[in-house]
This record gives structure tokens, C-alpha cells and sequence, in this order.
């Protein structure tokens, strides 16, 4: 006996979602449509919308309901500063520093070597235009400290110089309140390589 | 207890080659080891924010590692840094990415390989010391087809004389190496110098770095067939712009 086909379809559909497998996908299903379908109706509709009116901002490529972001169109942020990020998410916590006041641009992704990610799929011509405008003064690097991360803010680094811009990378090292005995080898290692006189 | 205990590995040397998110909060890591060759393993819960392993397992750095499990995939039971070499930065790593793609390739699993994993070792070495010459490349991709069984011997022809300096080669996929004289004009062909030089390694000639790439993009290729390395590509699109 087959289930029927809008059920197989949802439970596939589910599956998308990262880190779930065939039997999460099933129980979210039965959740949904035994327990919550409001739930589920409020659900297919937010992503109906969001996938209708969302778009890329055409200045950060975050997303954006609109064709400028509300930061990017803020009068009250310096346009002399980019802070280029991998993801929204870092984004959001760069912002809970409350001391960025530059804009942003958001990569959404990072140069993978293995997964065949580079320049191209990451649209490195559209934020070096971005850099371009003629306001930007400095470019802040805020790529992850992993390889991929740095391997992104390395060749970034190289193509923005090429043009004339300032370029900065966020620093690395141990986390604030840090303690030697307690961090791991890597990031203490990494904290020594990119150590600071003191002054 | 005693069925987990011989299929525990504990304190063994080796490389991350590539990193794959899994599930929620782990990650499959491909592992290239000493005395093990290449092992895939699960590190649980390495993607937490607490994990010990996020700062530690890194690609192109030395770790111990220890795993368990019987089937192809293992469990990463531990990875501790062994360091001793700066991490890879700029340029240096995409030859480092390079040198993953190609393992990946080219080393079955489970197919124990010490000379090659000295080579690695030796070259990610080299790369961390910010020694980013050709040279460093062909070295490892030598040891690579040779230890994979597809370089010729550089410095012989099949039947077993010596490559002549002053003779041109012939690189046929069947036969190797053949003095261009027994075939006539080839487009894949060397100078016996050339091949002498990369016999012992040596790009100390421009000649021989310039041939050397080319031998061994072809021996690669011939092997990759229609598949084409991703960064390989990304190095070209990265160095051109
Ligand atoms: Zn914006």
C-alpha cells in the first residue's frame, strides 16, 4: 500500500532543511498535519512570501524586501567603511557590537576549493563594484578564521588592493576572558602567529 | 567491549583533508593518516561552539588522532594539534587545497601509504614556510603518480636503458616513455635533460619547470579522465584577475 502522494512529497520536501533526514522529515510531517495545522498553514504561507518578496539588496546582497536595504539607504551610517561578511548571520553579530558603523557586504558563502565555490559563484565582480562607488575608504574583512575564510579574505584582499582601497582584517586570536590553560592548541597558536607589539 | 577495543586507533599521525558538515552539529572529516592512509570519520558534535575540536581540526596542520568504529565511516575519538608549523595563509593555501583534491583522487581508502604521507608531511611543511615555488608541487605530485603506480620511471625507458640527455621522449599512455625516433614527431614529448631533472627532483631549470608542470598535468589527466579538478580551476580564476 502507497502513502499518498502529497504525503511522500511533503516528507521529501522537508528534507531540504539542513541536518534532516528521512525520519525527522517524517515526523515533522505527521507533527504538522496531526498537531499543528495552523502551525503548518502559517508556515506555507511565510515561505510563499518571503521567497515572493525577498530579494537581494543591490548595494550588501543581504536580503532585503527592497531594492536598497533599510541600513544601506540609512543616512546615519558612514559609507567610508565596508565590513564584508560570509553570511547574514555574522552580520547580525558584528551589529551587536554596536560600535560597527559602517555598511556591509554580505558574500553569502565563502571561496571553497573542494566544493568548487570560487570567484564566480560568490560574484566577486559585483561587490568589488560595490567597493568601487568612490566613498568606500576602508574595506574590513570579517570572513570566519577557517581556511575557507581565509582563503576568501586573502584573494578579496589582493583584488581590492589592485584597486586602489584599504584593506583590514579582523583580528584573531584568544576569545575575551581567555585563559591559556583552557583554550585549544590551534587558537592559541594562531593568537602567537598573529601577535601585536605592545603599545 | 573487547569486539570495540581492537578496532580502537589511538595516537596516530595525520592530515585533514577535507571537512563536510553532518547532521546538526558534527562534521564527516576525510583523513589522510601515516600507517592508515586515508579514513573517513565522524566528528561528533565538532561543529558545537564548545567543541574542542573547532579549533583543532583544521585542514593542512599535523594532528594525533585517534578514531574507533569497523565500518568505512569510523568515529573520531580525539584530535590533538601537533603543530610545530605555521598555519597556511595567502596563496599557500590553495596549493594546500590543491594537494587535498588531488589525495582525495588519486588514495583509496584504507590503503596505508607512509612514503607519500612523508611527502605531504614534508611538503605542507615547506608550504607553511611560505616556500610557494613550483618546485614544491611537482615534488609531491611525482611521489603521488608514482606511489599510485602512474609515473613512468623519469630517468628510464620501459625496457629498461637509461634516458638519454641529449634525446627528445615521447610520453605514449601505454608504453611511457619512447625515444621519439621510434615513433616520429609527438606532441607530448620531452628532453632527455628534462626528464633526468625531474627524475631526481630537481627545478633548478627553467626548462625543467616548464616541462615538469606539463608531464604532470598530463599523467593527472590521463588518470581524472573527463573529470577536472575544482581547484584547479579556482587557482587560474583566482591568479588571473
Ligand atoms: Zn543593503
Amino acid at each position: 500500500m502507497n502513502a499518498p502522494e502529497a504525503l511522500t512529497e511533503l516528507i521529501a520536501a522537508l528534507r531540504c532543511l539542513p541536518g534532516v533526514g528521512p525520519r525527522s522529515a517524517q515526523r515533522m510531517t505527521y507533527h504538522l498535519l496531526q498537531h499543528d495545522r495552523g502551525g503548518a498553514a502559517r508556515l506555507a504561507r511565510a515561505l510563499d512570501v518571503a521567497l515572493g518578496r525577498l530579494t537581494h539588496c543591490a548595494r550588501c546582497n543581504n536580503f532585503s524586501e527592497t531594492e536598497l536595504c533599510a541600513r544601506c539607504a540609512s543616512s546615519q551610517r558612514d559609507a567610508g567603511q565596508l565590513c564584508i561578511v560570509e553570511t547574514p548571520a555574522d552580520l547580525n553579530r558584528v551589529e551587536q557590537t554596536h560600535l560597527y558603523h559602517g555598511l556591509y557586504y554580505c558574500l553569502m558563502g565563502r571561496i571553497a576549493p573542494l566544493r568548487g565555490v570560487g570567484p564566480k559563484e560568490l560574484q566577486f565582480d559585483k561587490l568589488i563594484a560595490r567597493a568601487c562607488d568612490g566613498q568606500v575608504r576602508e574595506v574590513i574583512l570579517a570572513t570566519n578564521f577557517t581556511n575557507e575564510g581565509e582563503t576568501t579574505a586573502h584573494f578579496l584582499a589582493e583584488r581590492l588592493r589592485a584597486h586602489g582601497l584599504a584593506v583590514s582584517r579582523i583580528a584573531r586570536g584568544l576569545p575575551v576572558g581567555g585563559e591559556l590553560e583552557h583554550a585549544d592548541t590551534g587558537t592559541i597558536a594562531q593568537a602567537f602567529q598573529a601577535r601585536q607589539p605592545v603599545v | 567491549m573487547s569486539r570495540a577495543r581492537a578496532s580502537v586507533i589511538d595516537a596516530e599521525r595525520g592530515f585533514v583533508l577535507h571537512l563536510t558538515p553532518f547532521r546538526e552539529t558534527s562534521l564527516i572529516a576525510e583523513l589522510f593518516t601515516r600507517e592508515h592512509g586515508r579514513v573517513s570519520a565522524v566528528a561528533r558534535g565538532a561543529r558545537r561552539p564548545q567543541s574542542k575540536l573547532r579549533g583543532t581540526l583544521m585542514e593542512f596542520q599535523p594532528l594525533e588522532l585517534a578514531w574507533f568504529g569497523q565500518g568505512e565511516v569510523k568515529t573520531l575519538a580525539r584530535a590533538e594539534w601537533l603543530g610545530g608549523q605555521a598555519l597556511l595563509s595567502g596563496r599557500a593555501l590553495l596549493y594546500g587545497y590543491y594537494l587535498s583534491e588531488l589525495l582525495l583522487n588519486f588514495v583509496a581508502r584504507e590503503d596505508a601509504h607512509p612514503g607519500l604521507f612523508d611527502a605531504y608531511e614534508r611538503t605542507m611543511a615547506r608550504l607553511a614556510a611560505g616556500e610557494l615555488s613550483p618546485a614544491v608541487l611537482r615534488i609531491f605530485e611525482h611521489a603521488l603518480l608514482r606511489e599510485a603506480g602512474h609515473a613512468p620511471a623519469f630517468d628510464r625507458v620501459p625496457g629498461g636503458g637509461l634516458i638519454r640527455p641529449d634525446r627528445q621522449y615521447a610520453l605514449l599512455p601505454e608504453q611511457g616513455l619512447v625515444d621519439v625516433s621510434h615513433v616520429g614527431a609527438h606532441d607530448d614529448s620531452y628532453p632527455g635533460s628534462v626528464l633526468l631533472a625531474i627524475a631526481a627532483d630537481d627545478y633548478s631549470a627553467a626548462d625543467t619547470r616548464r616541462h615538469g608542470m606539463r608531464i604532470m598535468r598530463n599523467l593527472i589527466d590521463r588518470q581524472l579522465g573527463d573529470k577536472a579538478l575544482h581547484s584547479r580551476r579556482l587557482f587560474q580564476e583566482l591568479l588571473q584577475a
